[in-house]
């Protein structure tokens, strides 16, 4: 048990102190050894543009994947499919978890309508709202009138009430869930529905599906040989609101769904994130999502690898699920809000002491997966730290207390000429995101100006002054806190919709 | 993923891993300041000039041969050594130094002044001018042997505004007051001062300025200062430090003598803002000449008017000198 504590201590010590021991360690090698920074940053500036390059071209991959699966109609695809393992598409169930904090009845409303929207049979779809108990009366209530309004739409409508302190558990969504498949299991007991026969999908309260979406989704499962050592996971889009947020919120949130589509790619790396499906019966066998971790979307997929000792992997969907992006009235409030929200995602650093601590228990995973997976965490999460903290503040710093003989040496007068050369070649990228950016829009609404569209084009050659704010700041938040000990609480990064004239009329 | 996304995917990677270790040595070698030499695959370092003139935009001749780019410019991988570097620009009287490369090292020529070979002369004035002085307002004043001109910086509006046309031979400084409404210049012994906005006082078409000797010393004069408010000046002389009183056609003048040299003064340095005057001065215990000090003397305002005061006074009763 100590030795335990010791090792999962000394996992949750090591991304903070590699992100801290190089910050700090290029800090004071810029006083003693300037030309050794000089050299590592002009060596990181050339990996970083390199990189960038390769994944915007993944991007490219990605969004050329998105636009020609566009058009398919899954659902007569799956109709047409023969029966694999004896599953047949009118086997499947969709069951669509939606875990409710304080989300307002607009917001649900219009997540269910986009269920109703699809074209997935209604009667093989279950809805569960599972809502918290500690947010009060209100969106119970707004819960259960919901689910007189839809409770004959689907095959099954369920809104239920997550108590509060049940013993193991820490306040998150995790914890919200898990109560809420465990109803969904009681309920499909109660039917003697198999549970290989569900494909659950855990959505974020504002989470629009496309038309396809279930269609797609139990298309991969019927075909997936390994349907339930898979997740599935959509490309998450951020439209819900996205005409009427914040500049700064669109880029942050366009550029976490550009990272989506680049991971799409790389497949042996792919991690599920936010709103994602999979085998209910992987979930009851693993025991749901962790109660106790405030990244269940990806602690989850986590679980499962080490349950199916590393024979486990996520497939990606070429639809999207459109959610809100984070935003407020105020510039000020809008990056708090994406501050904290940035932070949360990059709590996922907790994954690592997780995975680690499995790793040490798991003898029948290899060495080599072990090692390779370890260092994608790792590497991940190291570099969204590190990055912007090396291109913006580390790289003057030769320049600042290297002396003036430093400034006389070639590679000093060179360093800024050298660095400002690479950040232009990586501004190029910026014209792929503007063209995916402009073709991921949703149409323009009918209250938002035309000129609008050029502010959404103009706001990318903007987005190195946020990546400078949002960029590593909020990791290294996360993972200093973890390095401390000092665990976060689960931050609910609350959903208004921008209510226009039509709506109201 | 599908078989061709794979394929695609491996194939941008190894491109953008080929394009890192391609780019690598070529990046870091032009920073750090290391040729590669293809043909004879060898590395040597290299020093850079850089040359920047004013103005900009002058040629650069590296041993004589012209480089391409226009100052501000800067001359890269060259090989250690010396290097006869000429800045020229049409117009311009042309720059050179030679300049030693050194390797991984930066030799910088970065504050070149191109000075015009023909300036552009413009005659402001033509009168016999014994001297003149230019006020802080842009005004310039002309001692001449017609009288006291004035005229706008230009050389326009010439007015004249005195008669007056004694001036000595040898002017060694002149000063406007803080106020600018006065003129002080002084030879070896006298001091004058010109009243430059005597006419409001004048009826119309009587003279607007008015020269006055306000002091004369019996010791060479090394320099004289305006105290603010313009009613006193300070007048250094070989022997002592003096103030005199600037009291408009008085016959006699109050003047104290503030502080004794033991010996000539060799520097003195006036501070109006601060109203602080410094000088040398050989040690009053001082065996050799150049056994001096630098001594600092504050004459604020009310430190001075109090010290005039008792001066003053002190004058009735210990029959200082007056004139």
């Amino acid at each position: 048990m100590k030795r335990d504590r010791f090792y999962r201590r000394l996992f949750e010590i090591i991304p903070g102190a590699l992100t801290w021991g190089t910050i700090l360690g290029l800090f004071a090698f810029a006083f003693i050894r300037p030309v050794w920074v000089a050299i590592f940053v002009i060596v990181f500036d050339l990996f970083w543009v390199t990189r960038m390059l390769y994944l915007t071209t993944l991007l490219v991959f990605a969004y050329r994947r998105l636009a020609r699966e566009k058009g398919i109609d899954w659902v007569k695809r799956c109709q047409e499919l023969s029966p694999v393992d004896g599953l047949k598409c009118s086997h499947i169930y969709q069951a669509v978890l939606f875990p409710v904090y304080k989300e307002g009845m607009d917001v649900l409303r219009a997540s269910i309508d986009a269920l109703m929207r699809s074209n997935y049979p209604k009667d093989k779809m279950i809805v569960v709202l599972s809502v918290e108990e500690r947010a009060g009366a209100e969106p119970w209530e707004s819960a259960v009138r919901l689910a007189g309004l839809y409770k004959d739409k689907f095959f099954r409508f369920i809104a239920t009430r997550h108590p509060d302190n049940i013993p193991g558990e820490i306040k998150v969504k995790g914890a919200n869930a898990a109560w809420g498949a465990k109803v969904l299991k009681d309920f499909a007991d109660s039917r003697k529905i198999d549970h290989s026969h569900i494909v659950i999908s855990c959505f974020d309260a504002d989470t629009c599906v496309e038309r396809e979406y279930f269609g797609c989704l139990a298309w991969h499962y019927l075909t997936n040989p390994d349907r339930n050592r898979s997740s599935y996971q959509p490309i998450p889009v951020y439209n819900n609101n996205i005409w009427h947020a914040r500049s700064i919120a669109r880029i942050l949130e366009l550029a976490s769904s550009f990272m989506q589509m680049i991971e799409t790619m790389r497949v042996e790396k792919f991690v599920t994130f936010s709103s994602h499906s999979m085998s209910f019966k992987t979930l009851v066998d693993v025991g749901y999502w962790p109660v106790d971790m405030i990244s269940d979307d990806s602690a989850i997929y986590w679980k499962c690898f080490l349950h199916f000792n590393g024979r486990y992997t996520v497939i990606p969907m070429y639809v999207t699920v459109s959610m809100d992006v984070a935003t407020e009235k105020g510039i000020i409030p809008t990056i708090v809000k994406q501050y904290r929200q940035k932070r949360r995602w990059a709590w996922g650093v907790e994954n690592f002491p997780f995975v680690m601590m499995g790793f040490r228990k798991k003898n029948s995973i290899p060495l080599g997966v072990k090692i390779r997976r370890a260092f994608n965490i790792l590497e991940c999460h190291y570099t969204w730290a590190v990055w912007a903290v090396i291109v913006s503040l580390i790289a003057p710093l030769p320049l600042l207390f290297g002396g003036g003989l430093f400034r006389q040496t070639t590679i000093g007068y060179n360093l800024p000429s050298v660095s400002a050369a690479l950040f232009r070649v990586s501004m190029l990228t910026v014209l792929i995101f503007i063209f995916i950016t402009v073709k991921l829009l949703p149409p323009r609404p009918p209250d938002v100006k035309p000129q609008k569209r050029i502010i959404m084009i103009m706001q990318w050659f903007f987005s190195p002054v946020v990546a400078l704010v949002l960029g590593s700041t909020p990791a290294i938040d996360a993972q200093t806190r973890l390095m401390l000990g000092k665990y976060m609480k689960f931050y609910v990064t609350s959903k208004h919709r921008h209510i226009s004239k039509q709506d109201i009329a | 993923m599908k078989h061709i996304d794979k394929i695609m995917r491996a194939v941008a990677f190894y491109t953008a891993v080929a394009v890192f270790l391609t780019l690598l040595p070529i990046v870091l070698s032009y920073s750090l300041g290391y040729k590669i030499d293809y043909n004879e695959f060898k590395i040597y370092k290299t020093g850079m000039i850089y040359v920047s003139s004013h103005p900009a935009g002058a040629n650069v001749l590296i041993n004589g041969r012209l480089h391409g780019d226009l100052t501000p410019t800067r001359m890269e991988e060259l090989k250690p050594g010396t290097y006869k570097v000429e800045v020229r620009r049409e117009g311009f009287y042309p720059w050179e130094r030679d300049m030693e490369v050194r390797p991984n090292m930066v030799t910088k020529a970065d504050r070149i002044i191109l000075f015009p070979v023909a300036q552009e002369m413009k005659k402001v004035a033509t009168s016999e001018i014994a001297d003149f002085a230019i006020s802080e307002n842009g005004k310039i004043y002309y001692f001449t042997r017609y009288g006291l001109f004035r005229s706008d910086i230009e050389g326009g509006s010439l007015k004249k505004l005195s008669g007056y046309s004694a001036w000595p031979k040898n002017i060694i400084g002149k000063k406007f007051s803080p106020e600018t409404d006065r003129l002080l210049y002084f030879d070896g012994y006298k001091v004058f001062v010109i009243r430059l906005d005597a006419g409001k006082a004048q009826p119309k078409g009587g003279e607007t300025a008015k020269v006055e000797e306000v002091f004369a010393s019996s010791d060479p004069i090394v320099d004289v200062f305006w105290y603010p408010g313009s009613s006193y000046i300070m007048v250094v002389s070989e022997k002592d430090i003096k103030v005199a009183e600037l009291r408009e056609g008085a016959l006699k003048r109050n003047i104290a003598s503030i502080y004794k040299f033991n010996s000539r003064p060799r520097g003195v340095y006036y501070n109006e803002d601060a109203g602080i005057l410094y000088f040398t001065d050989k040690k009053s215990d001082a065996v050799s000449e150049e056994d001096r000090c630098l001594y600092k003397l504050e004459l604020k305002e009310n430190f001075f008017n109090n010290m005039i005061r008792m001066l003053v006074k002190r004058e009735t009763d210990e029959g200082y000198e007056k004139r």
